[in-house]
């Protein structure tokens, strides 16, 4: 117990501390002025107003893009944990069920004007992305699901087809359209990007990422069963069908959520649960919270490694998750005897 | 280069280039021009073919004497390509106005033209440098594609002497990166007393606002310097950049005479 509770603190401390340092990195404001804004902030308005453009750039730009790393970086990873339980296959990740594929093709229709005016009057870019990746994991999952069960072969199969569909809709949108600067705006998003982050916009995916959180935890005991397959998990009065339903559903809310604002992030959501599951184990209660955590601090460290890199300019973080994260994770699956359930 | 015989019927791979032959006096010979091909108005009735990629049947059926490429836009591979039609390619390489000004004389004398505006468009130039010359503030300028997505030019890009020329500093001159996208808090460091590009017609600082609500203390935003042009006048490098420089003077320095 003492251990958990070391372990967490320390994970806290350093959650506190890498928004800390995101905070401070980029173009150079001056001796202090970070602090000065953040004690006039966090403490109430105490000490000297700070600079308002240190202001703008340190409490509206860095903060709230260092808190929507950290919610999509955890969101994205808790839910590959659960679709790699889901799926019982190493290689799932969120994006597995044509969600990503989906929101793409919804956010691409919306932003090149495709849509009839009617419709996109009444929509804003993540809701017709989150539309889109609703669109399509209901499309995979019907095609999946019959009367009683789920079957997860058609489940995997149909997620690959439709995100086939739909990454060729993108294609066949953005090449067809008449406005660059919409389609470069358009390829930015597809790449992943944390730019778009402000305070309004951080409370849809907090409450996304809460709800996921929450309901994954309770979900924990039937995960851990299902990891012995779907028998063994029926024969231990795991009722199977429903977890997988709850799963799926929990999926589409919150990849979808996290998508529609950042874009289709890649390889945080399959790595991360490897990486973790080879230091803590298989048992859904350690794996979820240190899974967000760990998925937390690296999208973070990914999104100050992009920012680093060009500090002038914006980088899509996507590039670097793949960039950073593939070797990485490519060292662990060599050093560790690591066996995936 | 060897030619067969006179030139009579030329294409050309770049909407630069194209308005590089009207203003050589060589727009009667224009063959053929790119879907992207918008100005002079004459090349609206004009065929018109896919430059990329490069609609290699479609320009071979137009029978060109030549083709006028640009080594910004095509690669070595098309001139091998045309090479093996028996279409001689000329490649144009373009940086800067001065470079501009140089390939339209080049034009002229490939096209054996009389006509040519090389000489009235420096003599525009040099009375817009003897007017800038006055003016002692030199306004920090913020050069943009798009509003949304900010695309912008970075060291090596002729845009910083268009700037230069009509009396304004830029900002983004030193950015390693040729065409950077900049951060929304690299503008708010710079603090650009004026903000220009591509935005569109009827364009104003709040539309800029919605894009970027941090930038309200920025000094072009505060003050409604934020202005939107014609892409073609500006990046495009073609005989516009003069008509285009003149613009941004007045844009920059709202006193200027003439």
């Amino acid at each position: 117990m003492t251990r958990t509770i070391a372990v967490a603190a320390a994970l806290c401390a350093l959650l506190l501390l890498s928004v800390g340092v995101a905070v401070s990195v980029g173009q150079d404001l001056g001796a202090g002025a970070v602090r000065s804004v953040l004690q006039h902030h966090l403490l109430f308005g105490m000490g000297d107003a700070p600079d308002t453009t240190a202001d703008r750039i340190v409490w509206l730009l860095r903060m709230p893009r260092a808190l929507l790393a950290l919610l999509v970086g955890g969101g994205l990873a808790i839910v590959g944990a659960a679709m790699q339980t889901l799926v019982r296959n190493p290689l799932a990740e969120p994006y597995i069920l044509g969600v990503s594929g989906g929101a793409t093709a919804g956010a691409s229709l919306f932003y090149l004007g495709f849509l009839p005016p009617l419709v996109s009057k009444s929509l804003s870019m993540p809701v017709a992305a989150f539309l889109g990746g609703l669109a399509a994991i209901t499309v995979v999952y019907l095609v999946a699901g019959s009367a009683r069960r789920v079957s997860v072969a058609r489940l995997l199969l149909a997620g690959v087809a439709v995100a086939a569909l739909m990454s060729s809709l993108t294609s066949f949108i953005t090449l067809s359209s008449p406005e660059p600067d919409k389609l470069r705006a358009v390829l930015f998003w597809l790449l992943g990007s944390l730019h778009y982050a402000t305070w309004d916009t951080l409370a849809i995916p907090a409450g996304a990422c809460t709800i996921g959180f929450v309901a994954l935890m309770a979900l924990r005991r039937p995960m851990d069963a299902m990891l012995l397959g779907e028998e063994a998990a029926q024969s231990l009065g795991v009722s199977v069908e429903t977890t997988k339903q709850l799963l799926i559903v929990l999926s589409a809310v919150v990849t979808g959520t996290l998508v529609a604002v950042s874009g289709a992030i890649g390889f945080v959501g399959l790595i991360i649960p490897h990486a973790v599951r080879s230091v803590v184990g298989v048992g859904h209660q350690r794996l979820l919270p240190v899974c967000f955590a760990a998925g937390a601090l690296f999208l973070l460290w990914a999104d100050l490694a992009a920012r680093f890199l060009l500090p002038s300019e914006q980088l899509p973080v996507g590039i670097i998750t793949a960039l950073c994260g593939v070797p990485f994770f490519l060292v662990l699956l060599r050093r560790s005897g690591y066996a995936f359930g | 280069m060897h030619l067969a015989g006179p030139v009579t019927r030329v294409v050309s791979l770049a909407p630069s280039l194209t308005e590089i032959i009207f203003a050589a006096g060589g727009g009667h010979m224009v063959a053929g021009v790119t879907t992207a091909d918008d100005y002079p108005p004459a090349v609206n009735t004009l065929p018109t073919f896919s430059a990329l990629p490069v609609d290699y049947e479609n320009i071979v059926a137009l029978e060109p004497d030549i083709v006028f490429a640009s080594d910004q836009i095509n690669s070595a591979r098309d001139a091998q390509s045309f090479a093996a039609l028996g279409i001689p390619v000329y490649f144009f390489s373009i940086s800067g106005i001065n470079n501009m000004l140089d390939a339209i004389d080049r034009m002229a004398s490939l096209l054996s033209t009389e006509t040519s505006v090389s000489d009235s468009l420096r003599h525009s130039l040099d009375s817009l440098s003897q007017l800038v010359h006055q003016f002692s503030h030199r306004p920090t300028t913020l050069m943009l594609v798009s509003d949304e997505t900010l695309y912008s030019f970075g060291q090596g890009s002729y845009i910083h002497d268009l700037v230069a020329r009509a009396g304004g500093t830029s900002v983004t001159a030193q950015l390693a990166r040729r065409a950077p996208v900049l951060s929304d808090e690299y503008v708010l460091i710079k603090k650009p007393q004026v903000i220009i590009g591509a935005f569109g017609e009827d364009y104003e600082a709040s539309d800029l606002m919605m894009k970027h609500p941090t930038w309200d203390v920025v000094p072009a935003v505060a003050t409604s310097k934020v202005h939107s042009i014609d892409a073609g006048m500006f990046y495009r490098p073609g005989p516009r950049l003069v008509q285009g420089t003149w613009q941004l003077a007045r844009l920059l320095h709202p006193h200027l005479t003439p």
